[in-house]
């Protein structure tokens, strides 16, 4: 079992050397990354995620066991970061090891869903306005023969 | 024999606001005098609900959590020394 809640950068590659073992036919990872959005503030430049990390490691745990149960997974990672991501950081590892790769993508979109759903974590939008390049002052139009619309 | 006054603790109840809830209250615990007895958590929902007016909406779609652990309905009662969560939906990911 892998579950963990914490500020420390998180790694794809190692959360596939905890999936990986000689009894599993299929690993489905899933890495969740702070988007660099529009809002109507702005756009955001980071997320600030806070966690209530005793009950949320338990529903993580939780989650895991039903993964275990429903899904037949061997083994299952579930990281998430708290604190302030920037953009293109990664926030959430979901990874599941299981028998074939049907479960496995089952059993990956399950815990993901569920963990939005459940588990005690929440994200702040940090947001830049965005400067739009004030629309230059039209200049009079240019008086020639050439000009004007054509007949 | 002169006899010893111990002062008693007054008892509290201590509230933890996570997100939203925090950002309505400005921060991140509050301290609530509560009768030795407890109280219902629907009541002191209630006077947290006069007393923030917006934390109102937040509190009806938010979940509890009574010394780490879920409560299944706002029913259940909080007594000193307990801590109460409130958890604003969740928004991990």
């Amino acid at each position: 079992m892998s579950v963990r809640v914490s500020s420390r950068p998180l790694r794809g590659a190692a959360a596939m050397e905890e999936l990986e073992s000689r009894d599993s036919g299929a690993i489905v990872v899933f890495s969740g990354r702070v988007r660099p959005d529009r809002t109507a503030a702005g756009r955001v430049v980071a997320l600030d995620y806070e966690a209530h990390r005793g009950p949320a490691l338990a529903r993580l745990a939780a989650l895991e066991r039903t993964a275990r149960r429903r899904y037949g997974a061997r083994h299952v990672v579930l990281w998430h970061r708290v604190g302030r991501l920037r953009v293109g950081e990664t926030a959430v590892i979901v990874g599941v090891a299981c028998g074939h790769r049907a479960e496995a993508f089952a059993a990956g979109r399950f815990l993901i869903e569920e963990l939005k759903a459940v588990v005690p974590i929440w994200k702040t939008e940090r947001a830049r306005r965005v400067r739009r390049p004030r629309p230059r002052p039209s200049r009079p139009a240019a008086r020639s023969a050439g000009s004007g619309r054509a007949r | 024999m002169g006899s010893k006054l111990v002062a008693r603790p007054t008892p509290r109840v201590r509230v933890l606001l996570f997100a939203a809830a925090r950002a309505a209250v400005g921060q991140p615990s509050l301290d609530r005098v509560v009768p030795r007895s407890g109280v219902r958590v629907d009541a002191l929902l209630q006077q947290l609900s006069s007393d923030y007016p917006k934390l109102a909406p937040l509190l009806r779609s938010s979940r509890y959590v009574r010394n780490g652990r879920y409560l299944a309905s706002s029913r259940g009662r909080v007594r000193p020394g307990d801590e109460l969560a409130v958890h604003p939906p969740y928004g991990g990911g």
